[in-house]
């Protein structure tokens, strides 16, 4: 084990969560991530018993996830494991397929509510063009977000999770709590 | 007070409030034109150009007259509608354009100089001499117009925007809107009801019609009530849909926290976009009035207002309760005023209507065939001139309401160049059947504004609307309503000598626009011009109409031949905060931190903006006052010990597949396919055009595997291109793209002692330079197991590597470094120094890459492989191109203590200096602490054979001059010996 | 606008940038007699006609990929969207 200490996406050495009222937003520090290409003419495989979802879905098992990124292109998630090599496993995993590191490519934010969808839904409606109807359990898209890219995963129908570019996290997370404040008021 | 009896306003809760500094008193519900009218002011404001009195036309936001100045401070804010601002406790209100006060207004001697001031004056006055124009006209004109003034202070308050997404659109409250809204809502489609207005109902609320019996506003709460425990709808009070863009994409302000003292902890306004899949357009109709002599005086207003003043907000309009009100109307619907305000006690003089045959529907005068002439009143009105059959009499009145037609709201449907239709029966514009796709106008929008037909109307768009997208909606049951009588006439102003105002704000008169006629300004566009019809916050409202009929009865054309008003967006005034809206200071826009930042940031570093990055500029140290000191230090220690810079922004692309070295071949100009694993190599790419485009260094960890970086600047453009050459030309290669650029924090170790320093932090690695020479990669590990990526790539020109580790380990690794390097003079370098080591260097910069150079020019020209295509190549052997005889070299001074100037054009000694003789220019200088010079890269004419030479540097602009000597690019170390060591 | 993405339906053209006329899918032939006029062509010249127009947008604030946009420029009636690469792919064919 490496002897340097790493930091978190917003450049804390522990995670930053904040309530705003029904809202919770914590910077998620362990989640490992790398993406996953299939190369041209090869079938899905399976990492981690994971059955690789379909357009603009998500899918987990066993503290795994997966969502659709793209045509053939998937992003492979690992709860509690972002300081490891994660990019290696898998690679081990699915030895034919295009693997890159992805973990400290990105900061991940989990947003829970603690009143249901609704104060997730009107966050939504505050940052992203996109309608939460659409936007239900079990599906994950990309968008922009106060003129960064993130993606957005529904993992619940009170958790969001909001994943953006980690040299942004300090803005996107700026962007998060100033919505999530103005619910509040 | 002239308040009357009933109304909607809550009398419970009296508010006070100050009019130009006096104090009066209103209630819940009141707007500060209503409150101002109870308490007997009709006076408001100045009108635009002549400073005439003016008082409330409207009572909505087509307000021409009442604009007002609201708040104090960094709040104040001029071009309120009176008539749309919603009384609060506290507010303080003041009239605007006039000097001195509003009833001895000094500006007024304008309107005796009216003459002057007549249609295009603007355009004929202050032509000659031209020099005058920016030294006195336009001062001057700027400062006696505008109406309101700015604070010239930040605004303090927040603003917001959002995104909605509904099947049904409602835009308007009022009888078609909440027909439609509730028929929509019952069907379960997702709904968002808009209004403009604080309160739901539309002209409902200022009718006195009743809905099943009841007065309206009891069915009203009982809609309101409904939708309100639907969960599919949304109901958006003080929300103006002010735009239709493309594929049903609305605009909509909401005016969150306008009605409060101050926002709080809200925001002031948020911009929504919403998107639509159908609209109901249910906006209503604006009442146009009757251009008559003299007839802008406070106390004439429009007939409908004068009932919205009564109904809703029991106002009578006059000064005094004892005071008469009269009505001139071309229709029955001036007689609905008549008959409303005797019904709440007020003194009715009679209606004025043009008809020979006038109806009478009650108890009051009616002066049939008659027209008003002429108005009396200093600052308000005190009587009318009624003529009848060429007999002209005076009547005391202390109010006017004139009752001209009603116009429907076309606007939102002329957004997409839909052109309104002329309706002969209606004498008014509907929306044509080409406005925007999904957007079905109902009600009195579409000139049904009966109550009872209004309603049908709103329920059968909904029903129709909803059917557009496959939901099957219900008819709903209706409350038992009547159409009013709406008779009316063609009487579009009444002839005379005097003035006759067509746009109130505007100053318009029917004069004006019968001289625009004359000077044969005569279509539409080209009377707005001429005369400034139209125009400013109310944007001809209740004018553009009228100004189109009398045209036309000039020109002896039709209405529709002589021209359709198309509206813009905004529907009314949107403020530039909303739209701007978001953050300012730094947060305006996202910010990109390198890994290292907050290290940088408690060493004391300046920072610079590039592009989205904050980059360490320099880092300055105790004791330096000047920046140049710190630079010279920074760049003295990288030649002579080792320096560390985050490089993390350059772009990064992990490029793998079985086809990656195929697709970079063709990629880049130089080959990449044959680059053996474990090594890196410079990479150009070129423009499709031939012109070198960016530089970066491609790396092979694997055959089927490369990481290639790109210059900061370009690393989201040469991403998209990899991507357009991968997904549109050449999909048939396997090759799979991803940006990592975030994923690695990447720290340049440069100078003498990089090697020594990183032996100390990598395990079990060998770095001699049998080992790990020039231009090798390789995965390692280092500080006890951190995986990391090692490119031994120079930019200075000195012995260097880069090291990236996971970008959480980014801190942590500059930290270590130096702390290990102490010794070996470790010292970090900001984009400043890294400009210095570049150019003493002679590496091409984006100063040199700016899209109108060469691979030649660069000295590159060999790298543009003949044995393969690849982007660019055959446009690079174009004539003009391969020709091209500039070359990229190096400047010195003659004198060492004066700078180059970038930009510069360089010529030859003695030579004019004119575009013939222009021999290349200055890319990039600075001073080179090294050679103890300033120094300059540049491009010269056939420069490479002219070493030696001195020049002159030429910066006309600034009447600077100097002599130049042509010297190699390659200032530092030309044969390259110290980064291959 | 809005942009009909044939994998994921109707998304904000904000989420796309755009390149333009989708001839640029047609690179010349680098080794054909006249290719250097071929791509003079290719580079400089366009067309931009007022009325139905094929374009590329490329969804970069999404799933990057490149589509063919069929738009009425008079009035951005959107008439369909593709895959670039598969309009590619299927030519070859």
């Amino acid at each position: 084990m490496t002897d340097l200490t790493p930091v978190t996406a917003l450049g804390g050495t522990v995670p930053r969560s904040e309530v705003f009222g029904a809202l919770s937003i914590t910077e998620n520090a362990g989640l490992a991530l790398a993406s996953l290409s299939l190369r041209q003419g090869q079938l899905a495989p399976a990492p981690f018993g994971l059955v690789l979802p379909d357009v603009s879905q998500t899918v987990s098992t066993g503290g795994y996830g997966a969502f659709w990124t793209g045509r053939d292109q998937w992003m492979i998630e690992a709860e509690g494991q972002g300081d490891s090599d994660f990019a290696a496993r898998l690679k081990a995993e699915v030895p034919e397929a295009t693997v890159t590191e992805q973990t400290d490519g990105f900061a991940a934010f989990e947003i829970q509510s603690s009143a249901g969808a609704a104060p997730i839904e009107a966050l939504m409606h505050k940052l992203v063009n996109i309608d939460p109807k659409a936007l239900g359990v079990g599906r994950a898209t990309r968008t922009g977000l106060e003129h960064m890219t993130v993606f957005l995963i529904r993992r619940a129908d009170d958790r969001l999770a909001v994943i953006g570019m980690r040299t942004l996290a300090g803005s996107l997370w700026h962007a998060l709590a100033v919505a999530a404040r103005r619910l509040e008021a | 007070m002239t308040r009357l009896a009933g109304g909607l306003i809550d009398r419970s809760l009296p508010l006070n409030f100050t009019f130009d500094g006096k104090a009066y008193t209103g209630f819940q519900g009141d707007t500060l034109a209503s409150a101002l009218l109870a308490n007997g002011v009709q006076l408001m404001g100045r009108s635009f150009k002549y400073h005439r009195p003016r008082g409330v036309v409207a009572a909505g936001s087509e307000e021409p007259n009442a604009l007002v100045e609201l708040r104090s401070g960094a709040r104040q804010e001029p071009n309120t509608r009176a008539t749309v601002a919603e009384l609060f406790d506290g507010l303080a209100a003041r009239s605007q354009n006039h000097i001195g006060p509003l009833d001895r207004d000094f500006l007024a001697v304008n309107d005796l100089l009216s003459p002057f001031f007549a249609a295009g004056f603007y355009y004929k006055t202050f032509m000659w001499p031209k020099a005058f124009w920016e030294k006195l006209y336009e001062p001057a004109i700027r400062k006696a117009a505008g109406l309101g003034s700015l604070s010239m202070l930040p605004d303090p308050d927040a603003y917001d925007k959002g995104f909605l997404h509904c099947d049904l659109l409602v835009v308007g409250g009022g009888a078609a809107g909440l027909a439609a809204a509730l028929t929509a809502g019952r069907a379960g489609a997702e709904v968002i009801l808009a209004d403009e207005d604080f309160a739901l109902g539309g002209r409902l609320l200022a009718e006195s019609d009743l809905l099943d019996e009841t007065e309206a506003s009891v069915w009203i709460a009982t809609v309101r009530a409904e939708l309100d425990s639907l969960p599919n709808v949304r109901i958006m009070t003080r929300t103006t849909v002010f735009g239709v863009y493309d594929h049903g994409i609305y605009g909509a302000v909401e005016r969150v926290a306008d009605h409060l003292p101050t926002p709080g902890d809200k925001v002031r306004q948020t911009l929504w976009r919403i998107t639509a899949k159908r609209a109901v357009l249910a906006a209503g109709a604006t009442e146009r009035h009757i251009p008559f002599a003299d007839n802008d005086r406070p106390g004439v207003m429009l007939a409908g207002a004068m009932r919205a003043y009564a109904n809703r907000w029991a106002v009578s309009p006059v000064k005094r309760e004892a005071d008469a009100i009269a009505i001139f109307t071309n229709g029955d619907d001036g007689h609905r005023t008549a008959m409303d305000l005797i019904a709440k006690g007020a003194k009715v003089l009679g209606v004025i209507d043009v008809r020979q045959t006038a109806p009478r529907f009650g108890d009051y005068e009616v002066f049939a065939g008659a027209t008003v002439t002429g108005t009396k009143g200093r600052l308000g009105l005190n009587a009318i001139e009624i003529t009848r059959n060429g007999r002209s009499e005076w009547h005391p009145v202390g109010a006017l309401g004139v009752a001209g037609g009603w116009n429907p709201n076309v606007h939102l449907a002329s957004h997409h160049r839909g052109r309104p239709v002329w309706n002969a029966d209606l004498l008014s514009f509907v929306p044509g059947a080409d406005g925007p796709k999904g957007l079905i106008p109902a009600g009195a929008a579409v000139g049904k504004g009966g109550t009872e037909e209004a309603l049908a109307d709103g329920m059968n768009a909904a029903i129709t609307a909803l059917a557009g997208i496959g939901i099957v909606a219900a008819g709903i049951a209706l409350p038992k309503a009547a159409n009013a009588a709406a008779e009316q006439v063609a009487f579009w102003h009444v002839p005379g000598k005097k003035r006759a105002w067509v746009d109130f704000q505007n100053d318009v008169t029917v004069k004006d626009i019968a001289l625009a006629h004359k000077e044969n300004m005569r279509p539409v566009e080209h009377l707005k011009r001429w005369t400034t019809l139209g125009m400013a916050t109310d944007q001809g409202k209740t004018s553009n109409i009228s100004a189109l009929a009398v045209m036309a009865e000039l020109t002896g054309k039709s209405i529709p031949e002589t021209g359709t008003t198309i509206f813009r967006p905004p529907y009314t005034g949107v403020s530039l905060s909303v739209l701007g809206g978001g953050d300012t200071g730094t947060t305006f826009r996202p910010r990109r931190l390198t890994p290292t930042h907050h290290w940088a940031e408690a060493q004391g570093a300046e920072f610079v903006e590039v592009g989205q990055w904050m980059r360490a500029q320099y880092f300055p140290q105790a004791g330096e006052t000047h920046w140049r000191q710190t630079v010279d230090r920074e760049v003295l220690a990288v030649r002579s010990g080792v320096g560390l810079c985050d490089v993390t922004t350059l772009g990064k692309v992990d490029v793998q597949g079985r086809d990656a070295g195929e697709f970079l071949n063709r990629l880049y100009a130089n080959m990449m396919g044959t680059l053996k694993v474990g090594m890196v190599r410079y990479g150009l790419m070129l423009r499709e055009d031939g012109h070198a485009y960016d530089d970066g260094t491609c790396a092979r960890m694997a055959q089927d595997h490369y990481v290639v970086t790109t210059t900061t600047a370009n690393a989201g453009l040469v991403y998209r291109q990899m991507e357009f050459f991968h997904q549109c030309v050449w999909p048939e290669l396997d090759v799979q793209l991803i940006s990592t650029t975030d994923a690695w924090a990447q720290i340049a170790v440069a100078g003498p002692n990089a090697r020594e320093l990183l032996s100390r932090v990598v395990d079990d690695f060998d770095l001699s330079n049998e080992a790990f020479p020039f231009m090798a990669c390789a995965e390692l590990t280092i500080c006890q197991g951190l995986r990391a990526r090692l490119f031994r790539i120079s930019f200075s020109g000195e012995l260097a590597y880069e090291i990236a580790v996971p970008a959480r380990y980014g801190q942590a690794l500059i930290e270590r470094l130096m702390q290990k390097g102490a010794d070996l003079g470790v010292t970090p370098y900001g984009t400043e120094a890294l400009g210095v080591l570049r150019i003493e260097k002679g590496h091409a910069a984006g100063s040199e890459l700016n899209g109108q150079t060469t691979a030649q020019m660069l000295g590159l020209g060999r790298m543009v492989s003949p044995k393969k295509d690849s982007i660019g190549a055959v446009m690079s052997r174009r004539e003009g191109l391969a020709a091209d005889r500039r070359r990229l070299v190096g400047l010195k001074p003659l004198d060492a203590g004066t700078q180059i100037m970038a930009g510069s054009h360089l010529f030859t000694a003695g030579a004019a200096q004119t575009m013939e003789t222009d021999q290349g220019w200055v890319t990039s200088s600075c001073y080179s602490p090294h050679l103890q010079s300033y120094i300059a890269l540049g491009f010269l004419e056939a420069g490479d054979a002219r070493m030696g030479e001195v020049l002159v540097a030429a910066n006309p602009l600034e009447g600077q001059e100097m002599k130049v000597e042509v010297v190699s690019p390659h200032f530092v170390d030309p044969e390259g010996g110290r980064l291959r060591d | 606008m809005l942009i009909p993405h044939p994998l994921l339906g109707l998304r904000d053209s904000q989420e796309f940038t755009y390149l333009g006329d989708a001839a640029l899918m047609q690179r010349p032939d680098p080794a054909a007699d006249g290719a250097e006029a071929a791509f003079c062509d290719y580079v400089f010249l366009r067309d931009n006609p007022a009325g139905v127009h094929r374009e590329l947008w490329f969804h970069e604030q999404g799933d990057r990929s490149w589509l063919v946009v069929t738009r009425d420029t008079t009035t951005h009636e959107i008439l369909g969207a593709e895959l670039a690469s598969n309009l590619k792919l299927g030519a070859a064919q």
